[in-house]
């Protein structure tokens, strides 16, 4: 039984890792159509970017995590403005660009910093130690950063005037457009809201971890998984269908054994795909 | 012979001639760098055909390496069971892809573009888990090695040299499977990529030809699976790594989608400049990275359909000076609509 708390609270930790990673790609499908395959790569760019900021420049960690995710967002801003958006509404461009951009990304990690995984550990440890399980502060420390962000992402997209636009623009480009709404300066913006999720995710979640260069691949399949049984372009059926994942693969690796579990999530996944295309959870989004 | 050329289309004429040229290689050198070179290029090209299938109707496909491994494997436990003909393991590393894209191809392409990207994505992912937990069937994280040679009417293809020639066959026969698909089904496939709603409405089954294209690209990549598997001699999970399909898709897309000879170009190119660099191989990845860029960004035609642009212009402007201006780049006319 206490074995079956403590996946519980890993699972619960998971997920919200998993929501914070997922929020940017869904955000990037709903609002520009675009399916982001340079993801991963910046969840990896955050983490080296706050591990440099660290270690090269002597910052405290939260202060390195705050300037990683700028860099790391002005790099989506800056990616959206100059490649993705000439050829913005051509889903599979979008789709080529990104990968090209991914590759590029990893390889630029692995020339900067090597191959090896560097030193990087979360500034916080010890645990809460209770009868048969044990929560460390970090995880606890990243849930609670998890929450704050998604809630600002909800406030964001549905209490400000740049979120009015930007669920306009998923909506009905044309008339959002004919209405005074500029996709040319909110799609790099959106764009770059999307890339500080992914980098955040990547700074918080690397140290406690794992940090190499190419971690990229399996956080965009993960990515994947979740928005597609949350449902492409749904902000609240990623968040939903992160923590799925994230306590169903917790409680896999306790019972199944890791692959097991995976291989078991994968098929699931696929056979929602098929079946309700949707998404487990309809879809806010149009998307395009 | 201009109405036979015509009909069967030069450059997928020229690409047949290519395949066939491939037999000499072994004629030609003993050695063994350019032998291996020469069967990494013969493979990558039969598994970018697999992408260039599917490009043809805009579609994307990941899954080219778990074709390429249901091939490879099939081919692989017939071998080791006892089944040596070199064509019936072509046939096996045919079919048994085929048959497994033929339902998912069904369900899957009746959805958007996009989920058909997902699902192959997704799909190359399982298969890779798939292959470590079924150690029964694939022999696990160990593969299947100790793989018998085929045979060719009962002579033995052992030799390094009789590989490089089996390898050859399998990208003749590929070749022409790829050039009979998009010849045969051109206009449908021309016309999902064009425009596929105005296609559907004009009664075209759009879901249909998209299925078929599916079935035969997984064909064709099992071919290149097991032509992998051959110059390997074990089936081995990490041969068909799901990341090794952007690989194919970027050889595809670098050498040209508006061609067949695209996939031809592409693969050649980018293989043996890997080989090229292969003390700096961690950085090819990189280098393909900023290829796709550029392709998208500057040259949509790719090398063969950028190439294809300049000598059309070359041509005219030779025969009439002065025009020529007016020609769009390939490619470019269809991102203005």
């Amino acid at each position: 039984m206490n074995g079956f708390i403590a996946a519980g609270i890993i699972g619960i930790s998971l997920g919200a890792q998993y929501a914070l990673l997922a929020l940017g790609f869904t955000l990037m499908f709903g609002i520009l159509g675009v399916i982001n395959f340079a993801h991963g790569a910046f969840y990896v760019v955050g983490g080296y970017f706050t591990y440099a900021a660290v270690s090269w420049l002597g910052l405290p960690f939260p202060a390195a995590v705050i300037v990683a995710v700028l860099l790391a967002g002005a790099l989506g801003y800056v990616f959206e403005l100059v490649v993705l958006e000439p050829v913005i509404q051509d889903y599979l461009a979008t789709l080529m660009l990104t990968l090209g951009f991914h590759l590029i990304l990893t390889t630029a990690i692995l020339v900067i910093f090597g191959p090896e995984s560097p030193h990087f550990e979360f500034p916080v440890s010890g645990a809460i130690r209770g009868e048969g399980f044990y929560i460390p502060y970090a995880n606890l420390i990243v849930l609670a950063i998890s929450a704050l962000a998604i809630g600002a992402i909800y406030l964001i997209m549905h209490r400000t005037d740049f979120g009015r636009a930007l669920r306009a623009l998923a909506d009905d480009r044309a008339v959002a457009a004919a209405q005074g709404i500029h996709p040319r300066r909110l799609f790099p913006l959106a764009f770059a809201v999307a890339t500080v999720l992914a980098a955040l995710t990547g700074a918080l979640v690397t140290p406690m971890l794992a940090l190499a260069p190419n971690l990229g691949e399996s956080v965009l399949t993960t990515s994947f998984m979740i928005v597609i049984l949350g449902g492409l372009g749904s902000i609240g059926g990623a968040t939903i269908a992160a923590f799925v994942v994230g306590i169903v693969e917790a409680y896999s690796s306790v019972y199944l054994g890791g692959s097991q579990g995976a291989l078991a999530l994968f098929i699931i996944v696929l056979v929602i795909l098929v079946v309700r295309p949707r998404g487990l959870f309809g879809s806010e989004f149009v998307g395009h | 012979m201009g109405a036979f050329v015509a009909r069967i289309g030069r450059a997928e004429l020229a690409c047949i001639v290519l395949s066939v040229l491939a037999f000499s290689v072994p004629f030609l050198t003993h050695d063994r760098l350019f032998y291996s070179i020469s069967n990494q290029i013969m493979i990558a090209v039969i598994a970018a055909f697999s992408v260039f299938i599917m490009l043809r109707m805009n579609l994307i496909s990941f899954a080219v390496p778990a074709f390429m491994a249901i091939g490879g494997y099939a081919a692989a436990i017939a071998a080791r069971n006892g089944l040596t003909d070199v064509f019936a393991l072509m046939a096996i590393a045919f079919a048994f892809p085929a048959l497994v894209a033929l339902p998912l191809g069904a369900l899957v392409l009746r959805l958007r573009g996009v989920y058909f990207v997902l699902v192959t994505y997704i799909l190359s992912e399982i298969l890779q888990l798939f292959l470590f937990e079924t150690p029964g069937l694939t022999g696990g994280s160990n593969g299947i090695a100790g793989i018998p040679a085929a045979t060719f009417f009962g002579i033995s293809l052992g030799r390094y040299e009789y590989v490089l020639l089996t390898t050859a066959g399998i990208l003749l026969l590929a070749t022409v499977i790829t050039a009979a698909t998009t010849r045969y089904y051109g206009q449908q496939f021309s016309a999902i990529e064009e425009n596929e709603v105005l296609a559907q409405s004009l009664g075209l089954v759009v879901w249909r030809y998209k299925v078929i294209g599916f079935v035969i690209a997984g064909g064709v990549a099992g071919l290149g699976g097991y032509a992998l598997v051959t110059m390997l001699l074990t089936a081995h999970p990490s041969s068909f790594s799901s990341f090794s399909g952007v690989s194919y898709i970027t050889y595809a897309i670098v050498g040209g989608r508006t061609s067949i000879l695209g996939p031809v170009v592409g693969s050649t190119i980018l293989v043996w400049a890997s080989n090229l660099f292969s003390s700096q191989a961690q950085y090819s990845q990189g280098l393909f990275g900023v290829l796709i860029v550029f392709v998208i960004f500057a040259a949509k035609g790719g090398i063969v359909g950028t190439a294809e642009y300049w000598l059309k212009r070359w041509l005219r402007k030779r025969s009439d000076p002065g025009a020529g201006d007016d020609l769009a780049p390939v490619g470019r006319s269809k991102d203005a609509a």
